[in-house]
C-alpha cells in the first residue's frame, strides 16, 4: 500500500471515529428527550417534525401546516366541550415525567384552574403500571391549594382528602360547591332586583347574607344566612337561618312579635315552601309590615 | 534419467498395483536414487547460473527493470482495492455526517418546542393574549406545535380529574359520556352511557350494573333540562359503590383472620365476624350502607353472646370508628388496639 493512502485512510478511520462518538451522544441525548411523554408525538405532530428537521419532500409543509391546524382546531373544539360539560376551567397543565421504564410511567403533575369563583392549583403524581392487558394507574402525593374567601369551609375536606389522595372526588366537591353558591347568588340577586328597597347585600351577590331593612323601621335588619358546609367526606350541605337585629326600644313597641320563634318559624316556612318562596314571604310581609 | 523417470514410474504403477515387499523395496530404491539425482542436477545448473549471470552482466538492466515493471503490474492489481477502502470510508463518513446534522436539528427543535410550550403556559397562566408574530413558516409550525402539546396536556388533565370526556355521537344526535371512579387514589372501573339528545333527551346504552338507578336519578335531577346535575349524581353513586366494592376488596386481602358471612352486590351490606381474643368469643358485626351515595356505613350493630360487650366503652369507640373510618382501615386500629385477631 502507498504511504500516502495508509495516511488519508489513517485520518478518515480517525474521523468516522469522531463522528461516531458525537453521534452516539446525540442519540442518547435524543432517548433522554423522548422520556418526556408530552414530547412523544405521534401522526400528524411526528409529519411536523420530520419536516422541520428537512427529513421528507420539501413541498409537504404547507400540507402538514394545514393537517396540524385542523388536528388543533378540532381539539380545541373538544377542549371547549369538556370545559363546559365538566363545569371546570383548566389554564395550565405540567406534566414532569419522573419516571419512565418498560411497565412503570410515573410524572408529576400540576393543574391550575378555576371552578366558578374558586381558583385552585392542585399537584400530585401519577403512577401507570402496566401489568399484560390491564394497566392500572394510581395517584399520590396530593397537594391542594384553594383561592378561596371562606377557608375554613374547605379546610377539613383538603386535609382529609390529601389524605386520601382522592382527586376525583376534590374535584366533584369542589363542583357541587361552586353550583351551590352560583344557586345562593342568583337567588340572592333575584330578589334584590324584585325588591330593591328592602333587600340588601351588605357582601355582594357572592356572600352568605342577605339583609332586609326598611327605611321606616330603622335599626331593624332580618338577615338571611345561606351558609354553605362542606363537611370531611365531600358532602356539601346548604344551610338557610333567619337572623333577627331587633334594638330594644322596638321590641318595647312590639311585645307580641316573636323575636325568637322567628328563627324556628323560617325553618318550618323553609320546608313547607322551599328556599324561594320562603324567602318571598319574609320580605313581602316585611314590606307589609309597616 | 528418463530411463530411470520410466522405471520409477513404472515402479509406482508396480507399487500401485501389487502389495509385495519386493516390490515395495524396489520403489523406495528407485525413489531415492531419483531424489540424488535431482539434487546434483540442480547443484549443477547454479554453478552454470552463475556462471551464466557474470557473462550477462550487460543483460542486468533489462532483467532489473524486467523485475521493476513486475512489480508494478502487481501494484497496479492492489491499488483499486486501496481505492475502493477510501472511498468507502469518505462515503461512511458523509453518512454519519449527514446523521450528526440530522440528530442535531430534532434536538434544536425539540428545545424551541419546549421553549415555546413554557412562554405559552405562561402567558395562559397570566392570561395574556397569544401573540402573533409575523414570522416565518418554520416558526409558526413550532408555534401550532407548541399549542397542540399544550391542549394535548389540558384534554388528558380534563380526563384525569373524573371530567365526562363526553363526545358527540349520530352527527350531533346524541352524546357518549364516560363515568370514572377511584379510591383512596387508585383508578378503578370506568362506565360508559349513552345519551339521545333528538328528538327527546333520552338515557341510550350503558354500561352501568342495574343495582344503580339510573333512570331515577335521571328524573329527580331532571336530566332534561339539567344534564350535569343528573351525571354528578350518578357519579356520586358510581364512586360510592366503588368505593365500597373496593373496602371489601382491602378487606378480604388485608384481614384473613376476619370472616366476611355476607355481603350483596351493591355491597350496601356487610356482615363480619371478629374473634376477640380476649372474650374467646366471636363478634357479629353488621354494617349497613343505607346511604348508597356514601362509602361509610349509616348502622354499625354488634352482636355477641357476652351481651355486655358491645357496651363497653371499648367498643363503643369501635362503633365510631366504623362509622367514620372505611373499613379495612378501622379494621387495622381495632387489631393494634388488641380488640379483635
Amino acid at each position: 500500500m502507498s504511504e500516502e493512502n495508509m495516511e488519508e485512510v489513517q485520518m478518515l478511520e480517525a474521523q468516522i471515529e469522531r463522528l461516531q462518538a458525537e453521534v452516539e451522544a446525540l442519540q442518547r441525548q435524543q432517548q433522554d428527550n423522548q422520556k418526556d411523554i408530552t414530547f412523544q408525538f405521534r401522526g400528524q405532530m411526528q409529519d411536523a417534525i420530520a419536516s422541520l428537521c428537512g427529513r421528507g419532500p420539501v413541498g409537504e409543509k404547507e400540507r402538514v401546516m394545514s393537517s396540524l391546524k385542523e388536528e388543533v382546531e378540532e381539539m380545541e373544539e373538544d377542549l371547549r366541550r369538556q370545559t363546559q360539560m365538566n363545569g371546570i376551567t383548566l389554564n395550565g397543565c405540567n406534566a414532569k415525567t419522573l419516571r419512565s421504564s418498560g411497565s412503570k410511567v410515573v410524572q408529576q403533575l400540576c393543574l391550575s384552574g378555576r371552578c366558578s369563583e374558586l381558583d385552585f392549583q392542585v399537584e400530585f403524581k401519577l403512577s401507570e403500571v402496566k401489568d399484560g392487558q390491564k394497566s392500572q394507574r394510581t395517584i399520590s402525593d396530593l397537594n391542594v391549594v384553594l383561592d378561596s374567601n371562606d377557608l375554613q369551609t374547605f379546610s377539613s375536606f383538603v386535609s382529609s382528602v390529601e389524605e386520601s389522595c382522592d382527586l376525583l372526588l376534590f374535584f366533584r366537591t369542589l363542583r357541587t360547591f361552586s353550583d351551590r353558591c352560583d344557586d345562593r347568588s342568583r337567588t340572592f340577586q333575584h330578589f334584590q332586583q324584585k325588591y330593591p328597597s328592602v333587600v340588601s347585600l351588605p357582601g355582594g351577590c357572592r356572600s352568605e347574607v342577605m339583609a332586609l331593612s326598611h327605611a321606616e323601621l330603622s335599626g331593624c335588619v332580618l338577615f338571611v344566612r345561606w351558609s354553605i358546609d362542606v363537611s370531611r367526606e365531600g358532602g356539601v350541605s346548604p344551610n338557610i337561618e333567619l337572623l333577627t337585629k331587633i334594638p330594644d326600644q322596638a321590641l318595647m313597641l312590639f311585645p307580641c312579635w316573636p323575636v325568637g320563634g322567628a328563627a324556628e318559624a323560617f325553618q318550618s316556612l323553609l320546608r313547607i315552601l322551599g328556599v324561594e318562596g320562603a324567602m318571598e314571604s319574609i320580605i313581602v310581609s316585611f314590606q307589609q309590615e309597616v | 534419467m528418463i530411463a530411470n523417470c520410466l522405471e520409477f514410474s513404472s515402479g509406482v504403477a508396480v507399487v500401485g498395483g501389487v502389495a509385495n515387499d519386493d516390490a515395495a523395496a524396489k520403489f523406495k530404491n528407485l525413489y531415492w536414487m531419483f531424489v540424488a539425482q535431482q539434487r546434483h542436477y540442480s547443484q549443477r545448473n547454479k554453478e552454470k547460473d552463475s556462471r551464466n549471470m557474470e557473462a550477462a552482466s550487460t543483460k542486468a538492466g533489462v532483467l532489473s527493470h524486467l523485475s521493476l515493471l513486475e512489480v508494478q503490474a502487481r501494484s497496479r492489481r492492489t491499488q483499486p482495492q486501496q481505492q475502493s477502502r477510501v472511498k468507502e470510508l469518505k462515503a461512511k463518513v458523509e453518512a454519519l455526517k449527514v446523521q450528526k446534522q440530522q440528530l442535531e436539528a430534532e434536538i434544536e427543535t425539540h428545545q424551541n418546542l419546549q421553549k415555546l410550550r413554557l412562554s405559552l403556559d405562561k402567558q395562559c397562566a397570566d392570561e395574556e393574549d397569544v401573540e402573533m408574530e409575523e414570522d416565518s413558516e418554520n416558526s409558526q409550525l413550532l408555534r401550532l406545535m407548541a399549542r397542540h402539546t399544550q391542549l394535548k396536556d389540558l384534554l388528558h388533565a380534563h380526563h384525569l380529574i373524573g371530567g365526562y370526556d363526553i363526545i358527540k355521537t349520530h352527527q350531533g344526535k346524541g352524546v357518549c359520556v364516560s363515568l370514572a371512579t377511584a379510591y383512596e387514589g387508585v383508578y378503578l372501573d370506568t362506565y360508559n352511557l349513552e345519551i339521545d339528545l333528538k328528538p327527546t333527551v333520552k338515557i341510550g346504552r350503558h354500561n352501568i350494573p342495574p343495582f344503580i338507578p339510573v333512570n331515577s336519578l335521571a328524573e329527580v335531577n331532571d336530566m332534561q333540562t339539567n344534564m350535569r346535575a343528573f351525571l354528578d349524581a350518578l357519579s356520586q353513586h358510581l364512586n360510592a359503590f366503588a368505593g365500597r366494592k373496593q373496602q371489601l376488596k382491602l378487606l378480604r386481602e388485608q384481614h384473613k383472620s376476619v370472616e366476611v358471612m355476607e355481603s350483596n352486590v351493591l355491597c350496601s351490606i356487610l356482615v363480619l365476624m371478629f374473634k376477640v381474643p380476649s372474650a374467646k368469643t366471636a363478634v357479629l358485626c353488621t354494617l349497613d350502607y343505607t346511604d348508597h351515595s356514601s362509602c361509610l356505613p349509616t348502622r354499625v350493630h354488634f352482636e355477641c353472646e357476652d351481651k355486655q360487650l358491645p357496651d363497653s366503652d371499648q367498643w363503643k369507640k369501635n362503633c365510631s370508628l366504623l362509622m367514620e373510618t372505611p373499613v379495612h382501615t378501622a379494621l387495622t386500629a381495632m387489631k393494634k388496639m388488641g380488640d379483635i385477631v
